[in-house]
C-alpha cells in the first residue's frame, strides 16, 4: 500500500515538475513568505502558553492572597507563630510552618545529598556500562512512584514501626517525613549530578590519572570541584522537590504547628507550608480571610521555589559554559 | 469490562452536562457526611432515579454552597453563623435547620492509660500545654501527646467552643485531618489524648468521663454529657413536600434512617 | 610505600561506599514496594468465604455468581452454624429476659382484647382481667430477680395462680409454658451473674455478627457492610480471635500504664451452656465459612460500597483515566508544538530565553500551588466565564494536570527532536521539501518514539499526582461521573483518603493497600513501557 502511494506521489510530482517553471512567481513567493511567517507566529503563540501559564499562576495566586496581604500585612504573617484562623479575629502567623518546611527540607537534604552524590559518582565514573543500564531504570522507578504512595508508606508502615519498635513518642515526625522526602529527592539529585559529572571531559580525568592519582582522589579533588556548579544545582533542584512536596509531609510530619525544642529534637512533629494548604483548604470557606491566608502561603512557596529555580538555572548555565570553554 | 468502556464513552459523549434524572447535591460537614452517605445508599434503592452527590468539604463550605445555590442541602455540624445567615438572606436564601442527630465529642486515651476521668478544665490545661505529663494528673509517668483536629473541622469548633472556651491551642498540639486519623494516632500511641465523634469509639481506644459523665447514647441525647452537639441539615426554606429533598431531610425520622444514624455512630433524635 | 597502601585502601573504600549508595537505593525501592504489593495483592488474591460469594451475588452493584450454587452453599453453611445459634439462643433467653417479658406482655394484652369480645359483666371482667395481670406481674418480678431462690419462689407462686384460674382456650394459656420455660432456666443458671454475662455476651454477639452476619431473628441492617459476615478468611481469623478471647486492660503495678490481659471466653462463661459454643465454632469454622481460594480480578472494575468496605476500585481507575486523558488532550499538542518551535524555529535570543526560563519555572512550581491555581483560575474564574458551574470537575482537574505536565512533555519532545540526526533533515531539505514538510514527514516520525516516551512518563506523573486535584477535581466518595463537569474519584486521592480519612477503610486494610497497589502498578507499567521504548530507540539510534 505505502509503496504504491509513494509511487503515485512520485509520478505526480515528476509530471508537475515538467509542466511548471522552476522559478516561483512573485505572488507565490509572497504567499510562501507570508505563510512561513504567519505559521512561525502561530507556533510562537502556542509556545508562549507556558509563559502565560507561569504568568497566570503568579497573577491568580497573588490576586487571591492580595486581600490578606493588604488586610493583615506581612508583619504578623512573617513574625508570629500563632496560626489560629478560627479565632475572631483570626491570627495568621506562618513562622511555625516556615520553620517546619525548613526542618524537613534540610534534614532530607542531609540524608539525600551524600547518598545522591555517591550514587552519581558511582554511575558516572565507577559503574561499568551494563550496571548503569540496570541501575538507571531503578532510579527512574524510584522517581515515578507517586508521592501519595510514599505518604501511604510513611503513615501506615514506617510510622508504626518507629513508634512500636524504635520507641518514638510519635511516629509521624520530622525524621519520618525527612527520610521519605530524601528518597523522593534522590532521583533528582542523582540524575542532575550525574549529568554534570559526566559532562566533565575525559581529558581532565586522564590528566589526573596521568599524575598518578587514584580514582578516589581524581573524583574528589578534580572531577567534583570541576562539576561543582552542576552539583549545587542538583542539590537545589532536590531541595525544590522537598520543599514543594505535599502529600508526604501532610501524612507523615505530624502537623503540629510548633518549632521543635530543643532545636535538634527531630522526633517532634512539625507542620509545613504545603501541608497547611492541603489540610486547611478543603474545609475553608472560599473567599474568607483564612482562604486568602492559605493563598498567601502558596505565594510564599511560589516565590521561594522561583528564586531557587533562578539560582539553579544560573548555575546550570555556568556549568554548560565551563564545559563549552573546556573544549 | 464492557460496562466500563460503555461508561467511559457515555461520559465522554455527555461532555456538557445534560442530566435528566433528578439531582440532589449535598455538601458540607465531614462529620455529618457519613450519615448522608448512609442515607444516600439506602435512598438509591428506594428512589433509583434520583442521583445523589455527597461532597464533604466542611461546614463552612456547606453553608457557603447553600447560600450560593451550589447545593440543595448543606450538612453542618454547627449552627449557621450570623454573617452566614445575613449573606443567605441577601441572596434570597432562607436557611431552615433540620436536626438529624446528636453527636458527642468524646475524649479518648490509649487503653493502657490508667486515667478514667478528667474534668473539662484538666483537658483544657492539657491542650493549652500547661500539663505535659500524665503523672501531673495522677497517671503514669508518660509524656502527653495531645492531638487535635484541623481548625476548620466542625469537631474542632465544638471542642474549641465547649472545652477550650475559645482559647487558642498550644503549638505543640498535633493536628490530624480526620476522625479516623485521630483514632489511629491514639490507638498506636500510649501517651496520646484526642477527641473524636461518638461513632469512633471502640475497644481499641478508651473514652473517658468528662466532668464525671461518660459519653453514651443516653447522656448525649439528654445533653448531660458536656461536649455534645446537634447535627444539622440546612435547606433553602422548608423543602417542597414530596420533593426528593423533603424525603431526604425527613429520612432521619424513619426507622431505617434511625438505624443508619446509629450504625454510623451517632445518636438519633427519635426513638422507636 | 605505606602512604600508597593507605591511598589504595581509601580508593577501594570510596568505590565500596559509592556502590553501597546504589545498593541502598535498591533496598529502599524494595522496602517501599514490598509491603504495598504483598498486602495489596490480598485485595485480589485471598480465601473468600461463603459470605463473600453471597455478597457478590446479592449486592446489586456486583450481581455476580451462580444463584443456585451460592444458595446451596449458604444453606450448607447455615446448617453447620445452626447448632451454635441454638446454644446462643437458649443462653440468651435466660440472660436477656426481655424476650420472655415481651411475650408475657403480649399475651396479657391479647387476653384483654379477648375478654372484651366476650361481653362479660363489669365485675367478672375486672376479676378475670386482674387475675391475669397479677400473673404477668408475678412473672415479670421473677424475671427481674437476680436471686435464684427468690425467682424460684415467685415462679411457684405464679404457677399456683395459674392453676387457680382456668385459662385453657384463651390467648393467655401460653403462660403455663412460659413459666415452665423460665423455671428450667432458673434451675440451670446462676442469676446473680446475669449482669456480668450480659456485657460479655454483647461482645460475643458482636463477634458472631462479624463472623456470620446478622444473627437469626435479627432484622437485616440497612447498610451493606453490616449485612454480611466475614468475607475473607483473614478476617474470619481475627473475628474468631475476638470471639474466643476477651481483652481487658488491668493495672499490674500502680502508677504504670495498664497491661493487656487476654481471657478465654470459655473461662468467662465457665459453667454455662454457652461455654460449649466456643469450642464448637472453633472446630467447625471451616464448615461454617466454606473458605475457597478466590481470584477477585473484578477488583479492578468493580464499584465499591461507601468507605470501600466491599468492592473494588473501578470508578477510581476510570476517574484517573479520564483526568489524565483530558490532561493529555491539552498538554500533548501544546507540548509538541512548543518543542518543535523551540528546536526548529527559535534561535537564541532574549525572548526564547525567557520562554525557557518560564518552562523551567513551571517545572519547579510545587504541586500544591498548581492545586491552588487550578482552584482560583479554572474552578472559580474560567468555568463561570463559560457559564458552567463553579465546582470541582474532571475538566478543571484535567486542565490543572495539563499545566503540570506541560514542561515535562516540552522537555522530552525537545530532547527527542534534537536527537534526530541532522543528516535526515538535510537529506529531506536537499530533496526540495520545505521546512514544514521536512518537520512533519521526516523529523517528527523519527522523533516520535522519544516523544511517546515523554508522553507516557508524563501520563504516569499525572496519574500519580494528588495535590493538584485535591481542590479541583477529586472527591473521595460519590457516584461515577456522568459528564466531565462533575468531580470524580481518583486512585491517587482515593489512596490518600483511605489512608487517613475514612473510618470504614481502617477496618479493611486490604482495601487500603489494594488501592495504593493499583496506583503503583499503573504508574510502574507506564514507566516500564516508557523505558522499553526508549531502550529500543537508543539502540536504533546507536546501532542502526
Amino acid at each position: 500500500m505505502a509503496s504504491e502511494k509513494q509511487l503515485s506521489i512520485y509520478e505526480d510530482s515528476t509530471a508537475a515538475g515538467f509542466s511548471r517553471p522552476l522559478l516561483l512567481t512573485p505572488s507565490e513567493d509572497l504567499k510562501g513568505y507570508i505563510a512561513a511567517h504567519v505559521g512561525r507566529l502561530l507556533l510562537f503563540g502556542i509556545t508562549c502558553v507556558s509563559v502565560l501559564a507561569v504568568l497566570f499562576i503568579f497573577i491568580f495566586v497573588i490576586r487571591e492572597s492580595l486581600g490578606f496581604l493588604l488586610g493583615h500585612g506581612l508583619g504578623g504573617f512573617l513574625t508570629s507563630t500563632a496560626w489560629h484562623p478560627e479565632s475572631e479575629p483570626g491570627e495568621f502567623g506562618a513562622v511555625g510552618m516556615i520553620t517546619g518546611s525548613v526542618y524537613v527540607t534540610v534534614c532530607s537534604l542531609l540524608v539525600a545529598v551524600p547518598i545522591g552524590l555517591l550514587a552519581a559518582v558511582f554511575l558516572s565514573d565507577i559503574a561499568p556500562f551494563k550496571v548503569r543500564q540496570y541501575v538507571k531504570p531503578i532510579i527512574e522507578i524510584l522517581a515515578a512512584i507517586p508521592s501519595v504512595a510514599y505518604g501511604f508508606f510513611a503513615l501506615l508502615v514506617l510510622s508504626p514501626l518507629m513508634q512500636n519498635e524504635l520507641g518514638f513518642t510519635t511516629g509521624t515526625n520530622i525524621l519520618n517525613a525527612s527520610v521519605i522526602l530524601a528518597v523522593m529527592a534522590l532521583p533528582t539529585i542523582i540524575s542532575v549530578a550525574e549529568d554534570s559529572l559526566s559532562a566533565i571531559g575525559r581529558e581532565i580525568r586522564e590528566a589526573s590519572y596521568g599524575l598518578g592519582a587514584t580514582r578516589a582522589e581524581t573524583i574528589i579533588k578534580v572531577v567534583i570541584p570541576a562539576a561543582h556548579s552542576g552539583i549545587i544545582a542538583a542539590v537545589i533542584l532536590g531541595m525544590m522537590r522537598a520543599v514543594g512536596e505535599t502529600m508526604v509531609v501532610w501524612m507523615a510530619a505530624g502537623n503540629a504547628n510548633q518549632i521543635p525544642s530543643p532545636w535538634w529534637n527531630l522526633s517532634a512533629a512539625v507542620r509545613t507550608m504545603t501541608a497547611t494548604i492541603a489540610g486547611d483548604m478543603g474545609e475553608t470557606v472560599q473567599g474568607s480571610m483564612h482562604y486568602r491566608a492559605l493563598f498567601a502561603i502558596g505565594l510564599l512557596l511560589l516565590a521561594f521555589t522561583f528564586t531557587l529555580n533562578m539560582i539553579s538555572e544560573h548555575l546550570l548555565a555556568r556549568a554548560r559554559r565551563v564545559k563549552g570553554g573546556g573544549k | 469490562m464492557k460496562n466500563m468502556i460503555c461508561a467511559m464513552l457515555m461520559i465522554l459523549l455527555a461532555a456538557v452536562g445534560s442530566v435528566s434524572a433528578q439531582q440532589l447535591i449535598i455538601d458540607g460537614s465531614t462529620t455529618v457526611g457519613p450519615i448522608c452517605d448512609g442515607f444516600a445508599e439506602v435512598f438509591g434503592q428506594i428512589y433509583p432515579d434520583i442521583s445523589i452527590t455527597v461532597s464533604k468539604t466542611g461546614s463552612g463550605n456547606g453553608a457557603a454552597a447553600l447560600v450560593e445555590g451550589r447545593c440543595d442541602i448543606a450538612m453542618m455540624s454547627r449552627f449557621m453563623k450570623s454573617q452566614e445567615f445575613r449573606a443567605a438572606l441577601e441572596n434570597d436564601v432562607f436557611p431552615v435547620a433540620h436536626v438529624v442527630a446528636m453527636d458527642g465529642v468524646c475524649v479518648i486515651l490509649h487503653p493502657s492509660n490508667p486515667i478514667n476521668a478528667l474534668t473539662s478544665d484538666q483537658i483544657k490545661q492539657i491542650y493549652l500545654g500547661n500539663i505535659t505529663n500524665w503523672n501531673q494528673l495522677g497517671g503514669a509517668d508518660m509524656e502527653i501527646v495531645a492531638i487535635s483536629r484541623d481548625t476548620s473541622s466542625g469537631t474542632f469548633e465544638t471542642f474549641h467552643g465547649l472545652i477550650m472556651g475559645g482559647d487558642d491551642l498550644a503549638g505543640s498540639v498535633e493536628t490530624v485531618g480526620s476522625n479516623p486519623q485521630a483514632h489511629a494516632r491514639v490507638r498506636g500511641t500510649a501517651g496520646a489524648i484526642a477527641y473524636v465523634g461518638l461513632g469512633f469509639l471502640d475497644s481499641e481506644v478508651k473514652a473517658i468521663a468528662v466532668n464525671g459523665v461518660m459519653p453514651s447514647r443516653d447522656t448525649i441525647a439528654s445533653g448531660t454529657y458536656p461536649v455534645s452537639r446537634p447535627l444539622y441539615l440546612f435547606t433553602n426554606g422548608y423543602p417542597a413536600l414530596g420533593s426528593p429533598a423533603h424525603a431526604f431531610c425527613t429520612f432521619y425520622l424513619t426507622e431505617q434512617g434511625q438505624d443508619i444514624i446509629e450504625d454510623q455512630g451517632f445518636v438519633p433524635v427519635t426513638d422507636y | 610505600m605505606k602512604r600508597d597502601v593507605n591511598r589504595h585502601i581509601s580508593d577501594k573504600v570510596f568505590t565500596g561506599v559509592s556502590g553501597g549508595a546504589i545498593i541502598l537505593l535498591c533496598c529502599v525501592l524494595l522496602l517501599v514496594l514490598t509491603p504495598m504489593f504483598v498486602r495489596g495483592a490480598s485485595a485480589v488474591l485471598f480465601y473468600g468465604t461463603v459470605e463473600f460469594r453471597k455478597m457478590q451475588l446479592e449486592l446489586p452493584i456486583f450481581d455476580r455468581g451462580d444463584a443456585e450454587e451460592v444458595d446451596a452453599e449458604v444453606a450448607q453453611a447455615l446448617d453447620a452454624r445452626q447448632e451454635a445459634f441454638d446454644i446462643l439462643a437458649r443462653f440468651r433467653e435466660g440472660l436477656d429476659t426481655s424476650i420472655l417479658r415481651d411475650q408475657a406482655r403480649e399475651m396479657n394484652r391479647a387476653y384483654g382484647d379477648y375478654l372484651r369480645t366476650l361481653n362479660l359483666d363489669r365485675a367478672e371482667y375486672r376479676a378475670r382481667r386482674q387475675a391475669v395481670r397479677d400473673i404477668r406481674d408475678g412473672f415479670e418480678a421473677a424475671l427481674a430477680s437476680s436471686d435464684n431462690a427468690v425467682a424460684d419462689e415467685l415462679l411457684l407462686g405464679v404457677a399456683e395462680q395459674l392453676a387457680a384460674v382456668d385459662l385453657g382456650g384463651t390467648p393467655a394459656e401460653g403462660f403455663v409454658g412460659l413459666v415452665e420455660e423460665y423455671q428450667e432456666i432458673v434451675a440451670r443458671m446462676d442469676l446473680s451473674k446475669r449482669e456480668q454475662y450480659a456485657a460479655a455476651l454483647d461482645e460475643v454477639q458482636e463477634a458472631l455478627r462479624g463472623l456470620f452476619g446478622p444473627l437469626p431473628g435479627e432484622a437485616i441492617p440497612p447498610l451493606a457492610m453490616n449485612q454480611y459476615g466475614a468475607t475473607r478468611w483473614s478476617r474470619v481469623k481475627s473475628e474468631l480471635d475476638n470471639l474466643l478471647w476477651a481483652e481487658e486492660w488491668r493495672e499490674v503495678t500502680p502508677g504504670e500504664p495498664l497491661e493487656k490481659v487476654r481471657i478465654a471466653r470459655t473461662e468467662q462463661f465457665a459453667g454455662t451452656e454457652l461455654a460449649d459454643m466456643f469450642g464448637l465454632i472453633e472446630n467447625n469454622i471451616e464448615a461454617m465459612m466454606l473458605p475457597r481460594f478466590t481470584f477477585y480480578w473484578q477488583y479492578f472494575i468493580d464499584d465499591s460500597t461507601p468507605g470501600h468496605y466491599f468492592g473494588g476500585v473501578g470508578p477510581e481507575i476510570l476517574g484517573t483515566f479520564l483526568l489524565t486523558l483530558i490532561a493529555m488532550a491539552f498538554s500533548v499538542p501544546l507540548g509538541i508544538i512548543s518543542a518543535a518551535y523551540l528546536v526548529e524555529c527559535a534561535g537564541d535570543n532574549v525572548v526564547i530565553r525567557v520562554i525557557r526560563t518560564c518552562i523551567n519555572t513551571l517545572a519547579g512550581v510545587p504541586s500544591i500551588v498548581f492545586g491552588l491555581f487550578g482552584l482560583a483560575f479554572f474552578v472559580l474564574f474560567l468555568l463561570p466565564v463559560f457559564g458552567l458551574g463553579s465546582q470541582k470537575s474532571i475538566l478543571a482537574g484535567g486542565m490543572t494536570l495539563a499545566i503540570l505536565v506541560l514542561p515535562v512533555i516540552i522537555r522530552a519532545s525537545e530532547e527527542a527532536i534534537r536527537s534526530v540526526p541532522r543528516s535526515y533533515k538535510e537529506a529531506s531539505l536537499a530533496l526540495g521539501a520545505g521546512n514544514f514538510r521536512t518537520f512533519v514527514t521526516v523529523t517528527l516520525p523519527a522523533a516520535l518514539p522519544g516523544i511517546l516516551t515523554g508522553i507516557i512518563l508524563s501520563l504516569s506523573r499525572a496519574a500519580g499526582e494528588t495535590a493538584p486535584i485535591l481542590f479541583t477535581g477529586a472527591v473521595a466518595l460519590g457516584p461515577i461521573a456522568k459528564s466531565i463537569l462533575q468531580p470524580t474519584r481518583a486512585l491517587s486521592y482515593g489512596s490518600y483518603d483511605m489512608a487517613v480519612g475514612d473510618r470504614l477503610s481502617a477496618l479493611v486494610p486490604h482495601q487500603q493497600y489494594g488501592m495504593v497497589m493499583t496506583l503503583i502498578l499503573l504508574v510502574l507499567c507506564l514507566n516500564v513501557i516508557a523505558i522499553v521504548i526508549r531502550s529500543k530507540v537508543s539502540k536504533k539510534l546507536r546501532g542502526y
